[in-house]
């Protein structure tokens, strides 16, 4: 039954998707700006005759609809287009940067889980302790905060002063990695190189962090007010009654009924966390999507921002599902 | 208290922290837009009585974010004389799709010369009609003496047109003229003989360290565009990066003059029209080819999409070499000599020919064109190992280098083994990278980062003349910006050496027209519109604008 459930779910998304790519394709070219003229510079010469030859090239030339048929009809075959700027296939462009954003996203979930859900969960059971308060200051802090800003300070304390850890990029200038599955710290694994293995990871720490903090932020909050609510169930009263330890009153019965809503966070972050990347990418010089973008749009390379922003769609069109499928693990009551 | 009480509290302390910072950051926009109209209003009521037909210069003053505080400056000035100005900030390509269209009115615009000659100003920017030329000015007298100043050998003859576009540009006054700003870059100490070049290029090749043998350039980009010199891109990160793996037929010393490089000499024909060049012997590519003829025309019919490339429109770089509408034809005299010929003569081939460096034809015949971006091979100094464009791009000495220009010492392999340039768009982070000791050489500072970098002793912070012109471009037209007086008295109503002074620090030099002082043809008796807010006020009640 849920295998057939999921099935249909993801069926579902395929409308999603069409009219995403519709309203992705319209608004980028309602937005001001010509790419050709960008993408010619300005020193040398150039006459319109060339510039309109370069358009005819991109289809630029062609009326609005048959610009869109032409886009849906060849990303139906799986085929987003060439950048313009580039000249490259924009699947190869987005294949290239994804594993990146992926590793720098994962890392900030891990980052977020493994601070916000302890720190919630003491915090909810120490409640109104100075414990507490600090941490929910601290996660105020995390929420409120830029991204910008915190990079930009966790480089000049850890990068610039203390020296503990780089300032940019996946790994130490020159070191390069054979690529498996493209995420570094898993490659390095992988090869069973330690080296570069402590070389990637030291280099995800403060981006991941930086990308994590308002998640971490977020997840505490929420666990700290599940938890709360939980711990005055009947259920947790008994347990205790029963004469068994506090741990695992608090981990095995509280913890696991607590997380539903916060697996709720993680699940919709997770698309933060993949398409809200582009300010922590640029900070850190990370080669990832959301610099691609960021590139694309000022250069209006319509293909390369149709595609990504197709990809961010579906990533959370997935995100959700998955969260949905998690629910009914968690808790079998609910269907999907 | 419990926790939801608490919680509650920390909204509500929330809220009103909020809702303080923007009544702070609104009341005083909101003061002065009000107090201001109601001015105006007020003086032109007053106005009314005695002269009835002046009223007051309103326009909207467009920038992109990094001159917002420039603009409020000029707008400032300008409401100081009675002009009602305000400022809109705009993303640049929005801006300017907004301004060919003739929506606009008055915009803070910058544009880059390549060439170290007027033309790349004078024509995309104020010729009739031409693709920069936003300001939509059109004088038939100028663009006569451009088109003379761009199809004549004769340098005397190109110098005294130029002098006069300047005379006549100053006269019309088509914009309010703006400056020249110095680029600003930094390296560590342990960097030696390493100068900014001008037009932004970085030489590797004659850069030595003091300890280490592996140099890390910041690059200000997010992504360069392409490993090969005869594709499609016309941005200075990616030259940069490819002028290090690839030498052209000519270079540049840092201060802008043309020297041999891959050519050993070059004739040029009486007429201006045909070059002649005479390739240096003994050059090998980094995959062991050695450079000749071939190679050089093989390069340019590929660009300019002539013998096997008919068929293609070339590439994006065809404009650096020759204007279109010019007919250009490459060929190979011998092995070792290329003639390149021209239907009309175009003065400055040279400073293009500078921007486009030469691939090797059997290997790239080879491998294609998608082959070659993956795995380029060139004659320069470094030699190609790994990395990705929107990355990192690690070179290597390449031990067998002819030495480069013999213009440019050292002449040799390059002293230093490894290079590599690293993609770093945020330039508190390039900077971060510079002082933590990670990166060797870091471009494009912004002013206001400059004091933290002068004060460190690892650190060496060095400026070179910029070829970037500054200017606030008036829409020619339309009104108010039709009337000749108008954009006069805009051009004496701003103090700009108060405002670079304060903005750019020692950064910026004013300018008298479009035209720069390091290019060609440069006319020093024509000197910028002076500060004279008086003579401003008199122009603009002659055209019926209303004064303080």
């Amino acid at each position: 039954m849920r295998g057939i459930k999921v099935l249909e779910r993801i069926l579902a998304t395929i409308p999603i998707m069409v009219g995403i790519a519709v309203i992705i394709f319209i608004f980028i070219r309602a937005v001001p700006g010509d790419p050709v003229d960008l993408m010619m510079g300005e020193g040398g010469y150039v006459s319109e005759e060339e510039m309109e030859a370069m358009r005819k090239a991109f289809n630029l030339d062609k009326p609005v609809h048959v610009q869109l048929y032409l886009f849906l009809t060849q990303t139906l075959r799986g085929d987003l287009g060439e950048s313009f700027l580039k000249q490259v296939p924009v699947t190869d462009l987005i294949l290239d940067t994804l594993p990146a954003t992926i590793e720098l996203a994962l890392g900030a979930l891990v980052f977020a889980v493994l601070v916000g859900v302890p720190v919630g969960v003491i915090s909810a059971v120490k409640q109104n302790s100075l414990v507490d308060r600090v941490s929910m200051a601290g996660s105020f802090v995390g929420i409120s905060f830029p991204h910008f800003w915190l990079g930009i300070i966790g480089i000049l304390i850890f990068s610039v002063t203390l020296q503990w850890l780089p300032t940019n990029g996946r790994l130490d200038s020159g070191l390069s990695i054979e690529h498996i599955t493209g995420l570094y710290v898993i490659d390095s694994l992988l090869l069973g190189d330690l080296e570069l293995f402590w070389n990637s990871f030291h280099h995800l720490i403060l981006p991941s962090a930086t990308l994590g903090a308002a998640v971490a932020a977020m997840i505490a909050r929420v666990m700290r007010s599940s938890m709360l609510e939980i711990l005055r169930q009947d259920y947790v009263m008994l347990a205790r009654a029963k004469g068994l330890s506090e741990y695992r009153v608090i981990v095995r019965h509280a913890l696991r009924n607590a997380l539903i809503p916060t697996v709720t966070v993680v699940g919709l972050q997770t698309g933060v966390l993949l398409g809200g990347n582009m300010v922590v990418e640029t900070v850190f010089g990370w080669p990832g999507v959301g610099r691609m973008v960021v590139q694309s749009i000022y250069a209006r390379d319509y293909p390369v921002v149709q595609g990504a922003v197709m990809l961010y769609a579906f990533t959370f069109v997935i995100a959700n599902l998955i969260v949905d499928i998690l629910y009914t693990y968690l808790n079998p009551k609910i269907e999907l | 208290m419990n926790a939801r009480n608490w919680r509650i509290l920390a909204l509500l302390l929330a809220v009103l922290l909020l809702t303080g910072l923007l009544a702070v950051g609104c009341t005083p926009a909101q003061e002065e837009e009000t107090p201001g109209e109601e001015e105006q209003q007020q003086e032109q009521a007053g106005e009314e009585v005695s002269e009835p037909e002046l009223e007051t210069l309103r326009f909207v003053l467009d920038t992109e974010s990094f001159r917002e505080l420039e603009a409020q400056a000029i707008a400032q000035q300008l409401r100081d004389l009675g002009i009602d100005v305000q400022v809109k900030v705009w993303e640049w390509s929005a801006l300017k799709a907004k301004i060919k269209e003739g929506e606009r009115l008055a915009y803070l615009t910058d544009w880059g010369s390549a060439f170290f000659d007027p033309f790349d100003l004078g024509v995309p920017k104020l010729r009739t009609g031409d693709r920069g030329n936003y300001s939509f000015y059109s004088n038939p007298e100028f663009d006569e003496l451009m088109v003379t100043a761009i199809t004549t050998a004769d340098e005397d003859v190109r110098r005294d047109a130029y002098f006069r576009a300047q005379e006549i540009l100053k006269e019309d006054a088509p914009w309010v003229f703006g400056y020249y700003m110095k680029a600003v870059e930094a390296s560590s100490v342990d960097v030696q003989n390493w100068e900014p070049s001008m037009d932004s290029r970085i030489n590797l090749h004659d850069v030595s360290l003091a300890s280490g043998d592996t140099i890390v350039v910041g690059m200000a980009t997010d992504s360069i565009l392409s490993l090969d010199p005869a594709s499609s891109y016309r941005d200075r990160e990616t030259e940069t990066v490819i002028r290090n793996m690839f030498d052209g037929l000519v270079t540049r010393t840092h201060d802008g003059k043309v020297v041999p490089e891959l050519a050993e000499s070059w004739d040029i024909s009486e007429d201006g029209l045909t070059y002649t060049f005479k390739l240096r012997d003994g050059v090998y590519f980094h995959n062991g080819d050695q450079l000749d003829a071939d190679d050089v025309v093989f390069t340019f019919e590929k660009i300019l999409g002539l013998g096997a490339f008919a068929d293609t429109e070339g590439t994006s770089r065809a404009g650096l070499i020759r204007p279109s509408g010019v007919e250009l034809t490459v060929e190979k005299v011998d092995e070792m000599t290329v003639r390149f010929t021209f239907s009309k003569p175009f003065p400055v081939f040279l400073q293009g020919l500078v921007h486009q460096q030469i691939v090797p034809r059997d290997y790239y015949l080879e491998v294609g064109e998608e082959g070659f971006g993956k795995a380029p091979v060139g004659t320069g100094p470094f030699k190609f190992v790994s990395g990705k464009l929107d990355d990192q791009i690690v070179l290597e000495r390449f031990d067998d280098y002819y030495g480069g220009s013999p213009d440019l010492p050292p002449v040799g392999p390059a002293p230093i083994k490894r290079a590599i340039f690293k993609m770093v768009p945020e330039p508190a982070t390039r900077i971060a990278g510079l002082k933590a000791g990670e990166l060797g050489i870091v471009q494009a500072i912004p002013p206001d980062l400059i004091a933290s970098l002068e004060a460190d002793e690892n650190i060496v912070v060095k400026y070179v003349e910029g070829t970037r012109n500054y200017a606030l471009e008036l829409n020619n037209a339309k009104p108010p910006f039709d009337d000749i007086r108008v954009r006069k008295a805009l051009n004496y109503a701003i103090n700009w050496e108060l405002i670079l002074d304060e903005i750019y620090g020692g950064l910026a030099t004013r300018l008298a027209t479009a035209f720069l002082p390091s290019g060609f043809g440069y006319n020093p008796d024509v000197e910028p519109y002076p500060y004279d807010p008086e003579r401003a006020k008199e122009l603009l009640k002659e055209a019926g604008y209303a004064t303080k």
